[in-house]
């Protein structure tokens, strides 16, 4: 009996260890399974750390454009192109800017009138203004033709007080071939020293009575000066190692190693005079305090955090409160928008909570991030960061980018942008938007139905754009007749009865295989009974008729440019794109007559292809703020955003809205005019196009072109580029044994048919 | 050091607890002093049991670090990839319990993965062994530059993979060496790695690269066997044939099963230098169950992946189950 309780004893034991071991197994998968990833709310330490608040201001006056910025303390010092109404144009004014309180004051400087340029300027030891000023001078004829010109650059110091020239040095004593010479970074160093550097050519260095002390040539291009807050002044330059900073050496008259402990970065990158560090290193993405002491450097914020674009960024400093502040600019046509934003550090828990919605893309293009940072400025519930995952040049970003979707860490909303926006669709990956739409109270008939059938699955919408244009193979409509679209079979035929020198201006055998093959994959593929057709003749004819032209292209030698050669019939294709009415009337001036966008061969004769110009987006369907993200995509396919795609002329290519299309349209179609001699009104060019050698002055279009442009508008329902490059790496890999003679088209066909076969049998 | 302790709770004197102190002295103390004490049978049995608890914590520190990764890089994962069996997809997530596993087992490239796998661990698996075996044999045999062939057929090992394909397209290649050598005799060029020869090719470099190693663990194994066994069936007329099959082959059966179970492992990981030569999707005959995998991986098809992965799992089980049986059929003798 004992021995019969003690073996329930240890059975019950054993069951109890065994309950445990399973609990934390299950405990464990689970939380592997649902648990990890990002939580709704923010994490304590973050709640309670300290953020970087944004405070937007108006410039205190108004200037057309600002050419120099130059910071001292809690003040800064801008040259800006003002209007000035006396002589109906434009003059430079150098304004005493107070940054505490937002105001500036207008300086009388000596000088400054006429055709002086101010390249740079900066506020010396001494308390005066230095700058480097340039003059154009030109005398003309009687008919005023200018017959002489030369320019002259100073450089001066000037009294902040009363604006006089204390001291100056024409620069041709400094310069070599000044001439040739544009001084675009002026520095000083902790001895008074300047330091006038024009690009690539050379660093040349003054004492403070400017008295040349020495040159420094340099071998890469400079991309920005600064003088650190040691009193040393450094260059970045980029070289095969990205960005390096070096220190410019007067004792030794050269530069000095790369400074170790730099991060490389990129895009519009700054180097500001600190005053907490050595220096600020603002560049596209983030802001960097950098201690060059310890070879340190400090991510202060990325500026898409503070909904600030990092690309508009002028100057940025540091104020004796710790606040930070910047001047951004966006450029316009009617004049450049400054704004002046103070960043305060403040407790998180201090500023108001918004839900985080994320936004995942391989990159981020322009148009996404300013649509970014308008939502993000203007919405008070929901805020985007962005998490960008890079070029896809090995295929780990793209891993990288799947193994997110498919965990707790997915993107919310998704770039789709060079991605297999249809194996995401068909995975389940992707929201149904028309629900949203529906939701919303926005009429899909409003908006391009072929454009949205693009993006569709099974009658799903899985993906949108803000805009977008066309890409197309062009052909004399004399010669193709005036219907779009052709199979590969027609096009083959067309080219061969027309025999011309080239089927493209600079066709390769391989760039016209890829024309044939890669946008009309599917001809060769039944995804419904898994068959393929690589060794049929279809496929043979293509390679054979590929190998017929050069291997290589001569992109230097000497011959007619595109436009006669296209007159001539000597090419007869040209693979381009449609994004504007303008480029349309182009092309029929280019061909010499009119033009037929007949599109790249399919089986289907649908050639022409949508491609976004502003990003693509789809909704997670994983996400957890599915409304905050639709929000997003309601926001950049809003009546007031693709009207400000057309007024604005911001980004390019067509809204995908028909009301702003035909916004668009009717200023493509509004004459612009001009008053002649006599006073008559003449009609005058909108714009001027060109392509190689070709050029065109663009007159408002007719009802005629326009009607063009939208027919193929509105045909395509295709998207671009979305060909998986499995397929296209094995079919180019194996048919260069071909091209180059080695293997016949049979066992090339044979060969890529045998290897596409196991893709295919994979995928269904 | 534990004391029993008396109802009073005084401690007992140290001689009473002593297991060695006979029953008799114990039962006379036990009336003279009036206090209970265990007898030194239960003492001895509990002191036992005490000491085998503390031996078996003391064992469990020491496996706790295996065992929680043994849990969290293998069983976990396991788990997981039967969770992702059953479900349509990642994203979903709905339970679907066998469909994909049925839908795996229909699908013409997981046939055909499964049969090239099948077909090349069956051929170079035993070409691995026997020829390691033979390898060995004959360098433990009298034979001039012994040592150096050793390095020869060990020198394999040492070199980088990459290298090791590199080294494979320069023969292969449609303009490599072999083709070359071809050409001198007036024969027809093979595109080794885009034919029914691509798999022939996979086999030599299986074998090229992992014979060294199995020569060794061969070469081990025959210089542990016994030397006067060996002298006494040559004193027994026995031939060198028959010394190999009744004493060698006995005696060194649990490392043919050792090397067979690697060279399966090994064959199954083929598909790294498969990758290498011709990237996500090979000539047919070259395509494994790894590319499979690995393809439905990066298409997140993770149902897919997974359920071919426990299918595989499943195969592996049942031969390294029954080489194990066999193993244990023919050695038992020898091994004691």
């Amino acid at each position: 009996m004992k021995t019969i309780e003690k073996m329930c004893q240890k059975a019950r034991r054993k069951g109890i260890l065994r309950v445990i071991i399973m609990s934390l197994v299950t405990v464990t998968l689970m939380a592997s399974l649902f648990g990890c990833g990002k939580s709704d709310t923010a994490p304590e330490e973050e709640k309670d750390g300290l953020i970087y608040v944004p405070e937007y201001q108006k410039l205190a006056f108004e200037a057309r454009y600002i050419s120099q910025l130059a910071p001292a303390g809690d003040e800064a010092y801008m040259a800006a192109m003002v209007e000035d109404k006396e002589n109906e144009g434009y003059k430079t004014v150098v304004y005493q800017y107070n940054l505490l309180e937002n105001t500036a004051k207008e300086l009388s400087i000596a000088d400054l009138d006429g055709d002086v340029n101010v390249n740079a300027f900066l506020i010396s030891g001494d308390g005066n203004l230095v700058m480097v000023v340039n003059q154009y001078q030109y005398e003309e004829d009687e008919n005023g033709e200018i017959v002489d010109s030369s320019m002259t650059m100073e450089l001066r110091r000037i009294s902040v007080d009363d604006g006089t020239v204390i001291n100056s040095q024409d620069l041709a004593n400094v310069v070599d071939r000044i001439e040739n010479s544009y001084i675009q970074y002026l520095c000083e160093d902790g001895q008074g020293n300047l330091y006038l550097c024009d690009g690539d050519q050379g660093i040349h260095i003054v004492d403070k009575d400017f008295n040349k002390l020495c040159d420094i040539s340099l071998d890469d291009w400079v991309d920005g000066m600064a003088a650190s807050k040691e009193g040393d002044v450094y260059i970045a330059t980029y070289n095969e190692n990205g960005m390096v900073l070096k220190k410019v050496d007067v004792a030794a008259k050269k530069l000095g190693e790369a400074v170790e402990g730099i991060e490389d970065v990129f895009g519009n990158v700054g180097y500001y005079p600190s005053v907490s560090k050595s220096l600020i290193q603002s560049s596209s993405n983030q802001l960097k305090l950098i201690d060059l002491e310890t070879g340190t450097s400090e991510e202060l914020f990325n500026w898409m955090d503070v909904d600030i674009d990092g690309n508009n960024i002028e100057i940025v400093g540091e104020l004796s409160d710790g606040r930070i502040w910047t001047i951004s600019r966006e450029y316009s046509e009617e004049g450049d928008q400054y704004e002046l934003v103070y960043l305060t550090r403040k407790k998180a828990s201090e500023v108001p909570q918004k839900e985080e919605i994320v936004y995942g893309a391989l990159w981020l293009d322009t148009l996404t991030r300013r649509a970014i940072i308008d939502f993000n400025k203007s919405n008070d519930q929901y805020h985007i960061s962005v998490k960008e995952y890079g070029n896809d040049f090995d295929g780990s970003q793209v891993a990288q980018f799947n193994a997110d979707l498919t965990s707790q860490n997915c993107p919310d909303l998704i770039g789709l942008t060079s991605l297999d926006f249809s194996q995401y669709a068909s995975k389940g990956v992707l929201e149904d938007m028309y629900p949203y739409m529906e939701k919303s109270g926005l009429d899909k008939g409003d908006y391009l139905e072929n454009v949205l059938k693009a993006f569709e699955q099974d009658g799903k919408l899985y993906g949108i754009v803000s805009q977008f244009y066309i890409t197309s193979t062009l052909a004399k409509e004399s010669l193709v007749g005036e219907e779009n679209g052709w199979t590969l079979s027609e096009m083959l035929d067309f080219v061969e009865k027309n025999n011309p020198e080239n089927v493209f201006m600079y066709g390769s055998r391989d760039s016209i295989f890829r024309y044939c093959i890669y946008n009309n994959i599917d001809e060769f593929i039944d995804w419904e009974t898994g068959k393929c057709f690589f060794e049929g003749e279809e496929f043979i004819r293509t390679l054979e008729f590929a190998a017929k032209f050069p291997e290589e292209v001569d992109y230097n030698q000497e011959e007619e440019g595109i436009s006669a050669r296209l007159r001539s019939n000597k090419v007869l294709l040209m693979e381009n794109t449609v994004s504007s009415v303008q480029e349309y009337q182009m092309m029929n001036g280019l061909f010499g007559e009119k033009v037929t966008y007949i599109g790249y061969p399919n089986s289907e004769r649908k050639g022409n292809l949508i491609q976004s110009s502003g990003g693509s987006f789809g909704i997670s369907a994983k996400s957890k703020h599915k409304e905050g993200a639709w929000e997003f995509v309601e926001s950049v396919i809003s009546k007031e955003y693709q009207d400000s795609l057309v007024e604005d002329n911001y980004g390019w290519g067509f809204p995908i809205r028909k009301e702003a299309l035909e916004k668009q349209f009717e200023n493509d179609m509004t004459p612009e005019y001009y008053e002649d001699e006599e006073g008559n009104k003449v009609e005058s060019s909108k714009t001027t196009w060109g392509y190689d050698d070709f050029q065109m002055e663009i007159m408002a279009a007719t009802q005629e072109d326009v009607d063009a442009v939208r027919g193929l508008l509105t045909s395509a329902d295709r998207l671009s580029g979305n060909v998986d490059t499995q397929l296209t790496n094995i079919i180019t890999e194996e048919a260069e044994p071909f091209f180059k003679g080695q293997k016949s088209a049979a066992d090339a066909a044979g060969v890529i048919q045998n290897r596409i076969q196991i893709y295919v049998n994979e995928n269904r | 050091m534990h004391f029993p302790k008396s109802r009073k709770g005084q401690r007992m004197p140290r001689f009473a607890a002593h297991p060695y102190v006979k029953e008799n002295n114990l039962r006379s103390i036990e009336r003279n002093t009036k206090i209970t004490v265990p007898s030194p049978k239960r003492g001895r049995k509990s002191s036992s049991n005490k000491k085998k608890h503390r031996g078996r914590l003391i064992s469990a520190g020491y496996l706790l670090p295996s065992a929680v990764g043994v849990l969290l890089f293998f069983v976990l994962p396991f788990l997981i990839v039967v969770y992702y069996s059953m479900i349509d997809n990642p994203i979903s997530a709905q339970f679907v319990l066998f469909d994909n596993f049925v839908m795996v087992f229909q699908n013409a490239a997981f046939i055909q993965a499964a049969k090239n796998t099948f077909t090349f661990s069956v051929s170079a698996v035993p070409l691995a062994v026997v020829l390691s075996l033979f390898l060995a044999m004959m360098l433990e045999s009298k034979i001039p530059f012994q040592s150096q062939f050793r390095t020869f057929f060990l020198s394999p090992m040492m070199v980088p993979i990459a290298s090791v394909v590199l080294i494979w397209q320069v023969l292969f290649h449609f303009n490599g060496m072999m083709n070359e050598l071809r050409s001198i005799f007036d024969l027809d060029k093979i595109d080794w790695l885009n034919s029914g020869y691509a798999q022939v090719v996979i086999v030599i470099l299986f074998l090229w690269k992992n014979l060294g190693y199995n020569m060794i663990l061969f070469m081990a194994a025959l210089s542990s066997i016994p030397k006067d066994i060996l002298e006494v069936a040559i004193l027994e007329s026995a031939s060198p044939f028959q010394v190999f099959i009744h004493i060698k082959l006995r005696y060194i059966s649990s490392t043919i099963l050792f090397v067979t179970i690697m060279s399966l492992i090994n064959s199954f990981k083929v598909f790294r230098e498969i990758y290498l030569l011709k990237g996500d999707y090979p000539y047919d005959t070259m395509y494994m169950l790894q590319h499979f995998m690995n393809n439905t991986f990066s298409r997140l098809d993770y149902q897919k992946m997974s359920a071919a992965a426990i299918m595989m799992a499943i195969v592996m089980v049942i031969i390294i189950g029954i080489l194990f049986l066999t193993e244990n059929y023919f050695g038992k003798d020898v091994e004691g």
